[in-house]
């Protein structure tokens, strides 16, 4: 009997729930929930008009959300040594699923990228991240500190499968941040440095061969390159950029207040409720919200690189370093395009943009990265 | 491990940096460069709609509208609908209406009008199609039918030139206008007449909407909105009665001058053309136009809906003489007989002539270096001794020929005087516009030596005579050779002379009144100078002549009229190539005259035969005796 209580207490000292960052899990719940906000912000009144429901958007994105936080949960749970195996299956599955997009998937805004899920939709794009990460950080991990040509060849090939796949849809952006991901990965992972210095230099030859081989459809490389020139199209490609920067310079120091901006609710901003999200943000919440929301990021960010550090082995810290790379990218990719500093690639911003599949693999990622933390121990 | 921990840091850094740069540039559009991109987003979604105001009405003497508003169904179109929706409404439309569908979508492409209200395609569409309209609302989206208030010339034709009509704003006129007055292309302005000269008192104030608009241009809501101020109405001294008999009484006789045969052609039989004509009623005391006519005529009505290009052109084309042109203002005619008023003044004044030295008129004249020739009499007529009276009476053409022949003779000989009948005509307001409130006034001409000397100079070859002529001059006496004036100018300077010299600016309004019929300026009565009048009471005896003595031009005309109630002058000026102009100006009462009264008929043959009977007819109906109707009669002797 009292081995068996001296048992229990010894289990519960050393449950790995006690080391939980709580920071890091509700940052992103917090996220989410001003996405909410800014969606129905941004939607509403078209809906109103069409005569539709104005929550419709908020309603769909909620039941991601809650997917999403259970996905996180489940990710948190598992212990992530356990994933490295479970990761082939998911890798597995999702190249499958790549193939089968291009087969059956429907055609939005000139790329075949997801499923019809009854009312929702899946983009397997946005699952090859999290499985890109886990397979990735395995092989790395396998091979710590002697990644000669061959090894890195192979860990290429990993990533190289989905992004070719996703390449043919195409989706730039996914594979932008993939290739992102791909590099912090192996730079940590002890690459060298001249490895990375050539595939950074083939990364921008791939990224010009795209564009001049035709494998982009010309509304995409105009977009591409209109930041560029900005001012000059204004009516044409450089038309999203501007509009957008000026509802974020319409926000001031302290917004518009909500449903209050002008730029939204007259829908001036093309794909305002999913990649130019934050343009809603900057304009009704101004500098305070979108600093805010820039720093709520920022500290899931250094929660994650503090995870990295902190990590039991090197599997662990490759999977932070990987979910870290690709919010990063992201939010830096998604913002920095909607304040005319990047150029326009359809990137979501993470928990925020509309879209399910996005917010539901970036809980799941925060899980796995939950899940290092607090099992740093043991 | 280790080196695995520096290459983290590193990674570390550049996250670091990107995030500083994020913060940065939020810094810099939200911050430091905000208000540049909110002037970009108020350009983006605010926009302005100006609504118009209700225009002021023109009113009568004693305040009857003669321009007022009425309601119009017009039928617009909302050009957020769909394009498949207005092709399909666009398409329905036009066979409802019987228009052709390409005038509505040209009508509905307007880019004068706002992009933010909805697009009028149809004015005063009929009861049937508005009713079928609004049962099939499901066929016709986007279509509304709105009550406008359009322009209402409530007697139609009548004071049309004094009204004048409205109009779209063109161009020329929209550059025309100062800023302030904030008119936009598909404003409505006045064109002519009143409307014109009074426009900013009409106008009122439009007001206006800022209005926040989508990316569409759908209308979100409503940021603020001045109400227009509606324009002020403009009372006129223009009399309705005597307007409608004036006009009633100018087209009888230009009817019944058709009707009658041209005495002055003696050699073959042809009937007056009498194409046009006008009347003045001047209030001889203050210059008040009473009533002003002209003929051919239109109706300003159907200016309000824009005008049919087909009745623009026949308004254009010479064989409708012109309906548009204000005769009474805009028409220059050789005043004839009716200028020896001017000739009288100018001989006693030179000292020529005094009212009762008399001159043996044995028919003819000649200037005494060209004895061999003559000016005649119309039909070679004697009148014998006649003093300045009589002459009047008669119309005899030698005693002024005399003046002006004598005048003459003083010019080339440096006497005092040389200049009494073009200084005359000056003061009495002849050779320039009176400056009434009308649009388009002609000055007229006084022809001189400095005048004949610049057309010569200007063109040799078709004024081959350099110098002023003794026959220029006596001519001139007689209203004929150069001499041209307006009917207001003749009209205004008999008022100026039945009122004591004073010389008035005539004038169309007395009053601005706000909506509400409170007076909110006055436009009173104006003396522009003075000019002489000597022996006014011998004149005037002359003039009574005219209508009541024996042998009096006009005798005929005014028959049954009680005695001393007209005075008046015949004028049948001679027009080359055409037959003659046909005068008449009256006074009523004669002593004291309160009215001038004047008719010209141009080729409507003599003074007598068709101006005076108009003349008659209204100074009938001013002095509130039966009315009988125009009609010409033969001419006594003189002119």
């Amino acid at each position: 009997m009292a081995a068996v209580l001296t048992d229990r207490r010894a289990r519960l000292q050393t449950s790995p729930l006690r080391h939980l960052d709580l920071a890091l899990v509700t940052a992103p719940i917090l996220i989410s929930g001003l996405g909410l906000l800014m969606i129905y912000s941004a939607t509403h009144t078209k809906l109103e008009q069409a005569g539709a429901d104005p929550l419709s958007f908020v309603k769909k994105q909620a039941i991601a959300i809650v997917i999403g936080i259970v996905a996180m949960a489940i990710m948190t749970v598992i212990d992530y040594r356990r994933l490295r195996e479970l990761a082939l299956f998911g890798y597995a599955g999702t190249v499958f699923l790549l193939v089968a997009v291009l087969g059956v998937g429907v055609q939005v805004k000139g790329a075949q990228a997801r499923f019809d899920v009854g009312p929702f939709q899946l983009q397997p794009g946005e699952l090859a991240k999290l499985f890109v990460i886990l397979v990735l950080a395995g092989y790395l991990a396998m091979h710590r500190g002697d990644l000669d040509v061959r090894r890195l060849v192979v860990a290429l090939i990993i990533a190289g499968v989905p992004m070719g796949l996703i390449m043919l849809q195409p989706d730039l952006g996914t594979d932008l941040v993939l290739m992102f991901i791909v590099l912090t990965m192996l730079t940590v992972a002890g690459a060298r440095g001249r490895h990375i210095v050539i595939l950074l230099l083939l990364a921008a030859t791939v990224a010009i061969a795209a564009v001049n081989l035709g494998v982009l459809k010309d509304y995409q490389i105009e977009r591409l390159t209109s930041f560029a020139n900005e001012g000059k199209d204004a009516e044409r490609s450089g038309y999203n950029q501007t509009q957008s920067k000026n509802a974020i310079g319409n926000g001031g120091f302290d917004g518009q207040g909500y449903l209050e901006g002008t730029q939204t609710t007259g829908a001036y901003v093309p794909e305002q409720h999913t990649d130019f999200i934050f343009t809603v943000v900057g304009e009704e919440l101004g500098f305070v919200g979108g600093a805010t929301l820039l720093a709520l990021f920022a500290l899931i960010v250094w929660r994650t690189w503090r995870a990295a550090r902190l990590a039991n082995d090197l599997f662990g810290t490759l999977c932070c370093m990987g979910v870290l790379a690709m919010l990063v990218f992201q939010v830096f990719e998604n913002v920095g395009m909607t304040m005319g500093i990047m150029p326009i690639t359809g990137i979501p911003l993470p928990w925020m943009s509309y879209g399910g599949s996005s917010v539901i693999v970036s809980f799941a990622c925060i899980g796995l990265v939950a899940n290092i933390h607090m099992r740093r121990f043991t | 491990m280790n080196d695995s921990r520096v290459r983290m840091s590193i990674v570390g850094v550049i996250v670091l940096a990107l995030f500083g740069a994020l913060f940065a540039r939020l810094w810099y559009l939200q911050v430091a460069a905000s208000s540049q991109y909110a002037a970009a987003a108020s350009s983006n979604s605010v926009r302005v709609v100006n609504e118009p105001p209700i225009r002021g009405r023109i009113l009568d003497d004693q305040g009857r509208p003669l321009v007022d508003n009425r309601i119009a169904n017009v039928i617009t179109i909302d050009r957020n609908i769909s394009t498949a929706g207005r092709t399909m409404v666009v398409n329905r439309l036009a066979e409802l209406l019987s228009v052709p569908a390409a005038e509505l979508r040209k009508k509905l492409d307007d880019p004068r009008v706002s992009p933010y209200t909805p697009v009028p395609v149809a004015s005063d569409v009929p009861y049937s199609v508005l009713a079928y309209v609004s049962e099939h609302r499901e066929d016709f989206p986007g279509v509304k039918a709105e009550p406008v208030a359009v322009r209402n010339y409530v007697d139609g034709q009548v004071a049309a030139h004094v009204l004048g009509y409205v109009g779209e704003i063109n161009g020329q006129e929209l550059k025309a206008q100062t800023k302030s007055a904030h008119y936009e292309l598909g404003d409505t302005i006045g064109k002519a007449g009143a409307e014109l000269t009074y426009e900013s008192d009409l106008r009122g104030t439009a007001g206006s909407d800022r209005v926040e608009v989508d990316s569409t241009g759908r209308v979100l809501r409503t940021l603020s909105s001045t109400k227009p101020k509606p324009g002020h109405d403009v009372k006129l001294t223009i009399d309705l009665d005597t307007q409608k008999l004036a006009e009633d009484s100018l087209g009888q006789g230009l009817a019944a001058a058709r009707a009658t045969q041209d005495k002055s052609d003696k050699k073959k039989f042809t009937m007056l053309a009498a194409p046009a004509g006008s009347v003045v009623v001047l209030d001889a005391t203050d210059g008040s136009v009473v009533a002003m006519a002209s003929n051919p005529t239109y109706d300003p009505n159907q200016f309000v809906n824009g005008i049919p290009t087909s009745t623009w052109t026949q308004f254009n084309d010479p064989n409708s003489h012109y309906p548009l042109v204000d005769r009474a203002v805009a028409g220059q005619y050789a005043p004839g007989s009716t200028f020896k008023l001017v000739t009288s003044i100018a001989g006693l004044q030179s000292g020529d002539i005094n009212p009762t030295k008399t001159l043996d008129d044995k028919g003819r004249y000649a200037y005494p270096t060209d004895p061999g020739r003559f000016f005649n009499n119309d039909n070679g007529a004697r009148y014998g001794r006649v003093d300045l009276p009589r002459a009047i009476t008669v119309s005899s053409d030698v005693y002024f020929y005399t003046i002006g022949g004598d005048l003459y003779y003083r010019q080339r000989h440096a006497i005092p005087g040389g200049d009494a009948l073009q200084e005359t005509a000056r003061q009495y307001g002849f050779g320039k516009a009176t400056g009434i409130a009308l649009p388009n006034e002609a000055s007229g001409r006084v022809p001189d030596a400095a005048w004949k000397k610049k057309i010569h100079d200007a063109n040799p070859a078709g004024f081959p005579y350099p110098d002023w002529l003794p026959g220029d001059n006596i001519l001139s006496a007689v209203g004929q050779g150069d001499m041209l004036v307006t009917p207001l100018q003749l009209a205004n300077a008999y008022a100026s002379f039945a009122d004591g010299g004073t010389v008035h600016q005539p004038r169309i309004a007395s009053e601005v009144l706000d909506a509400r019929g409170k007076k909110v300026r006055d436009l009173p009565a104006i003396s522009t100078g003075q000019a002489p009048v000597p022996a006014r009471d011998a004149m005037l005896a002359g003039f009574t002549g005219v209508a009541e003595a024996k042998g009096g031009t006009a005798v005929n005309v005014f028959q049954g009229f009680p005695p001393g109630m007209v005075a008046g002058k015949t004028g049948t000026a001679q027009v080359q190539g055409k037959q003659p102009t046909s005068l008449f100006v009256g006074m009523t009462p004669a002593a004291a005259p309160k009215y001038i009264v004047l008719a010209v008929v141009e080729e409507g043959g003599y003074g007598a035969e068709t101006a005076a009977p108009i003349v008659r007819r209204i100074m009938q109906g001013l002095n509130h005796l039966p009315l009988t109707d125009v009609v010409t009669l033969p001419p006594a002797d003189g002119n």
